[in-house]
């Protein structure tokens, strides 16, 4: 019954709906405008709502999040180009769909199937969560330690690049965290005798720089590059349409849910994956794949929505996020004193509660803004980038300055910002290096909480691993990462994109 | 998966762009070789870190470092060991697709951003930035860039001084008198 309160809570407390509201229709909007994009808009976004309460801010970014994750699929279908990686798979026929005149007709069914398969992920979230927590209570130091490594590791691994620059990344991450004195003994590391860095590095600088910055300053390569006009009339699908759709989209959610609760993996890979097995399963399209099927828009956007319920159930139950987006909540989680993992259910169920309520009103608002203000959307998808990218720059400083009014986290931000930049014309991926600066500390703390336990004996400490079935589990999977090199997940990817080569 | 950019960008946005797999970008190898002796110096620091209170056992605050930072010397030299071995990418030129001007001037633009900001204040070097990285970048009109900029700026001052009340440095411009006066006047029309 309290759970159903807090549920409420959103629904019940005007200012938060419309909080909710309007995170929801900037995300559609930061979403749909090529060069800007989710991961960037939440952690801008962190430092402003530093200050506020916490259900105001969480009500925000998730809002944000939610309309993020949607808005991507606009311009994949309006230019071909996938405002976030899980809307790749939507590009593949919304695109074409769009070259016939149909964009009005393609945004309409991607904004009901999103609907259909963000409300199926949150009820999956609602049912999950508290069970997995449960489970997680009998986790040691140890598993946590193991965890945040798994989830660094994997999140690595994913990216495109190699799992070595992954790695590197993660433990560059770890290390950016520990810079500054250490809690337990007041030690210096890697301070260099700098007065500044006693203190350590703000995440958030890093965060706005990496996501930010360096996001901005690649966009300069396409600044005169036009924005493209379109005509959309009628986006409103017809019921026909959807009820045709609909027992696709119920199989693909499925996928979608199911992928994005594994750790690690998120909505680009569900997003595919879906898009494969609507491949398989759909006998008749009335277009061939790849030249406009309306089942090829059906399934990918119904699972990379699904997936943001499903990615939420390791978050908030574990603390190990899917990817670079889901990192960034968990540290906008961190900045309002939340902790994630199996603590916070217990702890704060309220707060559970209140975020699976914001995420339906999220979707509810998603539904409406993504059927309705067409003209004003085309409006603000054609501001030239040369205006937005002195614009987000601007964002980015003032956010890092904001946090702790230091001009320091302006240089850190600049430092990183240009940094992340090398590191993404190389093939580093820049998921890693964030959620290292995020789980440093948990991965610190446990480790030598885990080791104290064991009187510092090496020995003893991987007889416990051997011997309980879950650090077994955890180990385990650490090891096969580690010695593969070349992981399965990116593997199936990788043969994904080979095979969709091949028919493209 | 199609091709969808011409520029080695694949278009998504949280993706790394560019280069070929089988291919080194012009600079990756300087890039590689500055992350392993950047690495290297970082294990060399951790090494030194002190545990105040006891032996610098496996459970004392150097630990981490220690492996974090020898887990990026690993990695780091399999990164520039297998970039070594990579042909160059005779495509792309560092001066056109790695680091083209437009970005290092706007390196420049952010760091003199960063240098002024405290002495002049947040609403000058704003101006100063927008309104130069719009006419560089639009190269449209003298009257049009500023009423963008200009204009843009003044929404940012109302939304983050008003909604998120974030407070930046002022420097010359007497902010606060600003908004007194503002709030004067507002009042003052309402009596009437």
């Amino acid at each position: 019954m309290t759970a159903l309160m807090d549920f409420l809570t959103v629904v019940t407390q005007p200012d938060l709906l419309l909080l909710v509201g309007l995170g929801t229709f900037a995300g559609v909007y930061v979403g749909a405008i090529p060069g800007l994009s989710v991961t960037m808009a939440v952690s801008i976004l962190i430092s402003f709502t530093f200050a506020w309460d916490v259900y105001p801010a969480i009500s925000l970014m998730i809002g944000i999040y939610m309309g993020g994750v949607y808005g991507g699929s606009r311009t994949a279908i309006l230019l071909n180009i996938p405002g976030a990686p899980s809307a790749i798979a939507t590009a593949l026929d919304g695109f074409p769909m769009a070259k016939r005149g149909e964009a009005g007709t393609a945004i309409g069914v991607t904004t009901v199937m999103s609907f259909i398969g963000g409300f199926l992920g949150i009820g999956v979230l609602a049912l999950a969560a508290p069970l997995v927590s449960d489970f997680a209570l009998k986790f040691q130091p140890r598993d946590y330690m193991l965890l945040a490594i798994l989830g660094i590791l994997l999140v690595g691994s994913l990216s495109q690049g190699s799992l070595v620059k992954g790695i590197f990344a993660g433990a560059l991450g770890i290390a950016i965290g520990a810079v500054g004195r250490d809690p337990l003994t007041f030690a210096e590391r890697f301070t260099f005798n700098f007065q500044i860095l006693e203190g350590g590095i703000s995440f958030i600088a890093v965060m706005i720089g990496m996501f930010g910055v360096s996001e901005a300053l690649l966009q300069l390569h396409h600044v005169d590059k036009d924005a493209v006009r379109q005509k959309i009339s009628r986006i409103v699908p017809s019921l026909s349409t959807v009820k045709k759709h609909l027992p696709l989209s119920l199989q693909t959610s499925a996928i979608g849910v199911t992928i994005g609760a594994l750790p690690g993996t998120g909505g680009d890979i569900a997003a595919l994956m879906a898009y494969d097995h609507a491949k398989r399963v759909t006998k008749n399209p009335e277009r061939p794949f790849g030249d406009g099927a309306m089942e090829g828009l059906v399934a990918p956007e119904t699972a990379n929505n699904a997936a943001v319920g499903g990615a939420f159930i390791p978050m908030m139950t574990l603390g190990i996020p899917g990817d670079a987006v889901t990192a960034i909540m968990i540290g906008a989680l961190f900045i309002h004193g939340l902790n994630p993992g199996p603590m916070l259910m217990i702890d704060q169920p309220d707060m559970f509660w209140f975020i699976v309520g914001c995420l339906v009103m999220a979707n509810c608002f998603m539904l409406l803004f993504g059927l309705t203000g067409i003209k004003l959307f085309t409006k603000i998808v054609e501001m030239p980038r040369s205006v937005l990218i002195p614009l987000i720059m601007l964002l980015s400083i003032v956010g890092a300055y904001a946090v702790n009014n230091a001009i320091a986290d302006v240089y850190w931000m600049l430092g990183f910002g240009i940094f992340g930049y090398f590191m993404r014309h190389y093939g580093y991926p820049l998921g890693p290096v964030i959620l290292g600066v995020i789980l440093s500390r948990l991965l610190d703390d446990n480790w030598r909480r885990a080791i104290i336990s064991e009187r510092e004996d090496l020995g003893a400490f991987f007889a416990g691993i051997l011997t309980s079935p879950l650090s077994l589990v955890l180990f385990v999977a650490v090891i096969l990462i580690f010695v593969s090199q070349t992981p399965i997940w990116g593997r199936a990817k990788s043969q994904l994109f080979k095979r969709r080569d091949a028919q493209s | 998966m199609q091709h969808i950019d011409p520029e080695h960008h694949d278009g998504t946005s949280d993706a790394t762009p560019g280069g070929e797999l089988d291919k080194r970008r012009p600079g990756e190898l300087a890039f590689a070789a500055f992350l392993l002796l950047a690495s290297l110096g970082l294990l060399w620091s951790a090494f030194g870190i002190e545990n105040p209170f006891g032996p610098n056992g496996l459970s004392s605050p150097r630990s981490i470092p220690v492996a974090t930072t020898l887990a990026m010397a690993v990695a780091a030299a399999i990164v520039f060991l297998t970039t070594v071995r990579l042909p160059l990418d005779n495509a792309e030129s560092f001066a056109k697709d790695i680091l083209p001007g437009v970005v290092l001037l706007f390196v420049v633009f952010l760091v003199a951003y960063g240098l002024l900001l405290r002495p002049l204040g947040f609403l000058p070097t704003s101006a100063l930035f927008l309104v130069a990285s719009i006419k560089i970048l639009a190269k449209r009109g003298w009257l049009w860039t500023l009423g963008v900029s200009l204009g843009s700026l003044l929404v940012i001052w109302l939304i983050f001084r008003i909604v998120f009340t974030v407070l930046m440095p002022a420097g010359i411009v007497p902010e606060a008198e600003f908004i007194q006066f503002f709030r004067g006047l507002s009042s003052g029309g309402a009596e009437q």
